[in-house]
């Protein structure tokens, strides 16, 4: 189809955030969900407004308090690559990897990433759906195999994320340009749940732009993985996964955070996981235990039952491969 | 030039095969020298450089860009169709549309079932509504959306399963049942009765999409009242024939070019209904037309594999001999009769000895795009079934599957009236070396013996094997090679190269027979107006049905070269040798060169004509393979990785080694999309359309779902008496038995039978989810 809106590179963050006044105009970073949501017509467009001229939003660096800044326009790879995230951030890193393909790694962004729409089919095709103000949701009863187990209401979407399970394991946060100020916001509040309001994903505000984020220190003892299940090795979003961060001393585990992608329509805290796992040498009794209890409120639909089985052998996995370290 | 350059278009020193005398036929190639080689394509740097010219690159002059308007419902009547606004916006030339058409152009679905181009019931999600050309294809998609369209919604049916119920939505006035076939041969009730072991089980395979890389589309040109298309596609004279009947025109007035094509796996092998729009608006506007679909058309309209669900009963002795099979098969090739269970059961009839079988097979309507043949239809669907069962037979008598499938190889077709013998079969040979390659046996005892360790990481190995119902080629075909006074060749052929390199092994077999070198080869193909009739490359076909006509082309040229020097040398034909660069006289010892003729100077040419002669009569010429792999299966989350993969494959003269083992690891690559990844998701309970119609719900594998380590095995067995190049065809058995044997080996991984494609996460989960806790550690 033609274009119908209009595309705008401002050379300040404070050129961008006025430029993306009025409802329909979208921020382009790296394009890759952009491109496909503008040609899946998923969201009405007038106005694009680049931010690829805002130099100051890429690259990563230690920050004062012995902590990681990464600039929202960092390229997925370059999370994926980088020595510091891989040693002290390991999951971030693995989870950067894990990534579409090594095209969408190139051109997509941290902030991207984050800021990314859902991958539901309904939502992306041809149907008006809840989330795009419809009557209902047609995964409720329909093709559902890829949708959540936890955290449902009325909209039955996962969070498509791959890295913000991760950031949300190590406590990051991320940092808000706009127009009445900037503010920092939790990755854990970062995230909007349809029981919240099931026509958003971020509480992003229209003018808002996510700058960087912001990693704080790592502590001694810190061990952290992320795992993607996933129906092809390549390009393709999570049946299920887990971001695991772990602090061990002496082969107890001191405190914990456990994020589950895959798994609910925001990355998903598996707070039961926590408390079973903490104070504890992860013997097999309570990685057991602990996988059961991440589903032990998991409502499956009609077609993705098989979710359970995968999350709790997933977590028993990766927990054993924790244990000790 | 200097003298010792001129002759640069022959090999020196060449063993160039004997020439039969005029009316002889040639003897089989002893030993080659060009053929079995590795010879990279002919065309590898055009293609990779991007110098080829592929028929979505056809830009013409004035040219324009059509679109198809497709209905978005998996079932509904078109009421009315406004195109009032479209028709005002700047940029649209023109608009087809039911009415417009008057209903004086039809498309023929099948011979039984012809409609309208555009037919008021659209009875699949992408069926043909309109259709407009317009100064780009950007202006030619807001045009389709300005078109308005009343349409009446029906109930569908979206599960071929569901079809036949009662109460189920009618699709077609006569009902859903299209076809129903049954087979026959001995006595199943008395093979059941004497068997030791009898099994029953019900196995699917998923609805796959052919997807080839370059979609399906053409460009359409009229000069007066002659239409040229250049078509992406499998047989230029296949498309040439449905268009000019459906246009009513001449033959001599439609010319079709397909040189370069992006793929095609037997949904490009006839024209779509975008040719015809595309050559209806071009002639309503006086300019070329361009029309091309886009991934989610391809995906909805263009060709699929149908879903196949089958039942199979077998018996077997505990030595082994099959005693009996019993094959039920209902499938659906969507909305109008395509095959929906074409050759579903012929692996049952024909790949294993046994004298009673009995089958019957049923195809359905349901509200989904038509299905077109797909590289080996019925075959990778049917070994599912058969070769799981050959398995779960050998294990309940205690035999290995090899030794198993070893005890029942067929020397004669017994699926065929009469059970003809086959010309050559390597069955055994792909089986026993096959096993040998891959080191079958002390796999079995690895992973046999591994099961009992406590690990969630379980190795198995698996395999299958298979018999290609056809694969022989067939007349007719007619080559022209034309040697020139400088002793360059041009080959002429009307058969097309969709990617298995059909130019670079004809190239081979006149540098095999002529001596020459390959690469200085000119070939002219795939276009009706310059080059000679071809049927289109489908059914394995293209090197056994060419190469034959191609060898005696260059035969033909030889001989009235040797005719030449018998005049120049004064010796009888039967004293000549032709060597290559040179003409010999075994008599005098006086040789020419082949450039110094004087009558070929004079001449300018000699001109060679090659006809596809008739195959053996009463025998079969069929290709066989067998293939292997291990696996390991993840039993906490039912990730399966394929670890190394085996393709024992004979399919006659091994041609050219290098496309042959890619065409074995392609092959193989599109067996673990129906194994491992691929399936048409169609929303089945509220609106029938199919929900995952992107590259990225639709999950072809990718480099990372394929074994790094994937060995071709050619058992090099040439067949003298199915043609006069010993070649069988190779592009369709190399994807029968790949999802078996990934299936047989999760079985002998984890114990469990995955019963329905494809074997992802969500389905291993599932049937590990139902073994005990015990089984699964």
């Amino acid at each position: 189809m033609t274009v119908h809106f209009s595309y705008v590179r401002p050379a300040s963050l404070q050129d961008a955030m006025g430029q993306l006044t009025g409802d329909n105009a979208r921020i382009h970073a790296g394009g890759t969900d952009l491109l496909g949501c503008l040609r899946d017509e998923v969201f009405p467009v007038d106005k694009l407004v680049s931010i690829s001229r805002l130099d100051k939003l890429r690259g990563i660096k230690k920050t004062t308090d012995g902590g990681l800044s990464i600039g929202a326009l960092t390229t997925i790879a370059e999370v994926a690559v980088h020595p510091l995230i891989r040693e002290k951030y390991t999951a971030l890193a693995q989870g950067a990897a894990a990534v579409g393909s090594p095209q969408i790694r190139n051109q997509g962004t941290l902030g991207g990433n984050l800021c990314q729409k859902p991958r539901c089919w309904y939502y992306r095709g041809e149907f008006h759906c809840l989330r795009k103000g419809g009557d209902f949701c047609y995964a409720a009863e329909g093709e559902n195999q890829y949708h959540c187990i936890l955290g449902g209401d009325y909209c039955y979407i996962v969070h498509p994320s791959d890295t913000a399970p991760a950031l949300q394991a190590f406590g990051a946060t991320l940092r808000i340009a706009g127009p009445r100020g900037g503010r920092d916001v939790s990755v854990a509040d970062f995230f909007v749940p349809p029981s919240r309001d099931v026509t958003r994903e971020t509480v992003l505000e229209q003018e808002e732009i996510v700058t960087e984020i912001l990693l704080p220190p790592a502590p001694a003892g810190l061990r952290s993985a992320y795992r993607k299940v996933r129906a092809r090795q390549a390009w393709d979003f999570a049946l299920a996964g887990v971001a695991l961060a772990l602090e061990q001393e002496g082969g107890r585990v001191q405190k914990s955070r456990v994020v589950l992608s895959g798994a609910a329509p925001i990355p998903w805290r598996a707070v039961e996981v926590e408390k079973i796992i903490n104070d504890s040498t992860l013997g097999a009794e309570v990685i057991r235990e602990a996988a059961a209890a991440a589903m032990a409120k998991a409502v499956p639909l009609s077609k993705n039952g098989y979710k359970i089985p995968l999350f709790q052998g997933m977590l028993e996995e990766e927990l054993e491969k924790m244990r000790g370290a | 030039m200097k003298d010792d350059e001129r002759d640069l278009y022959f090999v020196e020193g060449i063993a160039v095969p004997q020439t039969p005398l005029p009316g002889e036929e040639p003897a089989a190639w002893g030993k080659t020298t060009v053929i079995g080689q590795r010879q990279p394509r002919v065309d590898a740097y055009e293609r990779v450089s991007g110098t080829a010219v592929y028929p979505s690159d056809v830009v013409l002059p004035n040219m324009l860009y059509g679109a198809l308007l497709r209905c978005p419902h998996a079932h509904a009547r078109v009421k009315k169709v406004d195109i009032s606004a479209a028709e005002r916006m700047e940029g649209v030339h023109a608009i087809l549309t039911g009415a417009s058409l008057a209903g004086k152009v039809k498309w023929p679905y099948s011979e039984e079932v012809v409609t309208d181009l555009f037919d008021a019931q659209c009875r699949f999600e992408g069926e043909a509504v309109a259709a407009v050309a317009a100064t780009t294809p950007y202006v030619a998609r807001d045009a389709l959306r300005a078109i308005a369209v009343e349409y009446e919604v029906l109930p569908f049916v979206a599960d071929e399963r569901e079809s036949l119920a009662p109460g189920a939505a009618q699709i077609h006035a006569g009902g859903n049942r299209f076809k129903a076939e049954t087979y026959e041969r001995g006595d199943v009730n008395k093979g059941f009765a004497e068997a030791d072991v009898v099994l029953e089980e019900k196995y699917r395979t998923a609805c796959e999409i052919q997807s080839p890389m370059e979609l399906h589309g053409c460009v359409a040109n009229w000069e007066g009242d002659s239409l040229t298309i250049w078509e992406s596609t499998q047989g230029v004279y296949a498309v040439q024939a449905k268009t000019a009947d459906i246009l009513g025109l001449p033959l001599s007035k439609v010319r079709v070019i397909g040189h370069y094509m992006g793929g095609g796996f037997g949904a490009k092998l006839q024209p779509g209904k975008y040719t015809i729009c595309a050559a209806l608006l071009a002639r309503k506007i006086g300019r070329p037309v361009k029309i091309f679909l886009s991934r989610e058309e391809a995906m909805l309209a263009a060709g699929n594999r149908p879903p196949a669900n089958m039942t199979i009963k077998a018996g077997v002795k505990k030595d082994g001999t099959l005693t009996a099979l019993q094959f039920s098969g209902l499938g659906s090739g969507g909305a109008y009769p395509a095959g929906g269970t074409s050759l579903l059961d012929w692996l049952v009839r024909d790949l294993y000895v046994c004298p009673n079988v009995q089958s019957e097979l049923t195809d359905v309507a349901i509200n989904a795009g038509p299905a077109r043949p797909f590289r080996a239809p019925g075959h990778p669907q049917c070994a599912w079934a058969l070769e799981q069962m050959m398995d779960a037979l050998a294990e309940a008598i205690g035999m290995d599957p090899v030794d198993l499938r070893l005890k029942n190889v067929p020397l004669v077709s017994q699926g065929r009236e009469g059970s003809p013998p086959y010309t050559t079969t390597g069955l055994s040979a792909c089986i026993t070396e096959g096993a040998e390659a891959f080191g079958w046996r002390e796999a079995r005892r690895r992973t046999a013996a591994a099961r009992k360790e406590k690990n969630h990481l379980k190795r198995g190995v698996g395999m299958g094997s298979c018999v290609w119902f056809v694969g022989g080629g067939r007349p007719p075909s007619t080559v022209i090679v034309k040697l020139f006074a400088d002793g360059s060749v041009n080959l002429n052929m009307g058969a097309s190269d969709i990617g298995t390199g059909t130019k670079t092994v004809m190239s081979m077999v006149l540098a095999e027979e002529l001596g020459v070198r390959p690469e200085t080869i000119q070939i002219e193909h795939a276009d009706t107006g310059s080059t000679q009739y071809a049927t289109p490359s489908g059914g394995s076909k293209t090197v056994p049905t060419e190469s034959p006509a191609v060898r005696s082309a260059a035969i033909a040229v030889k001989q009235q070269l040797l005719k030449m020097a018998a005049g120049e040398l004064g010796s009888p034909l039967e004293n000549l040798r032709y060597t290559g660069e040179y003409i010999e006289a075994t008599d005098s010892g006086k040789k020419v060169k082949i450039t110094d003729l004087a009558s070929l100077k004079k001449q300018g040419v000699v001109v060679g004509i090659g006809y596809r002669g008739p195959n053996p009569e009463g025998k079969v010429v069929n290709p066989f393979a067998a293939q292997f792999c291990e696996v390991e299966v993840n039993t906490r989350t039912g990730e399966v990785r394929i670890l190394r993969f085996l393709g024992a494959h004979e399919s006659g003269r091994v041609m050219d080694r290098l496309t042959f083992d890619n065409q074995v690891f392609g092959g193989i690559t599109m067996g673990i999309g129906l194994g491992m990844t691929e399936k048409r998701i169609l929303d089945a309970n509220s609106t029938g359309k199919m929900v995952n119609r992107n590259l990225h719900d639709y999950k072809l594998p990718t480099a990372l779902d394929v074994p790094e380590e994937m060995v071709s095995l050619p058992v090099d067995m040439p067949d003298s008496e199915a043609n006069n190049t010993g070649a069988k065809g190779l592009g369709e058995p190399v994807t029968i038995p790949t999802a078996a044997a990934i299936a047989n080996a999760i079985y002998d991984a984890v114990g469990v039978r995955v019963r329905q494609s494809p074997a992802d996460p969500l389905t291993m989960n599932r049937l590990l989810a139902e073994q005990s806790p015990e089984e699964r550690s």
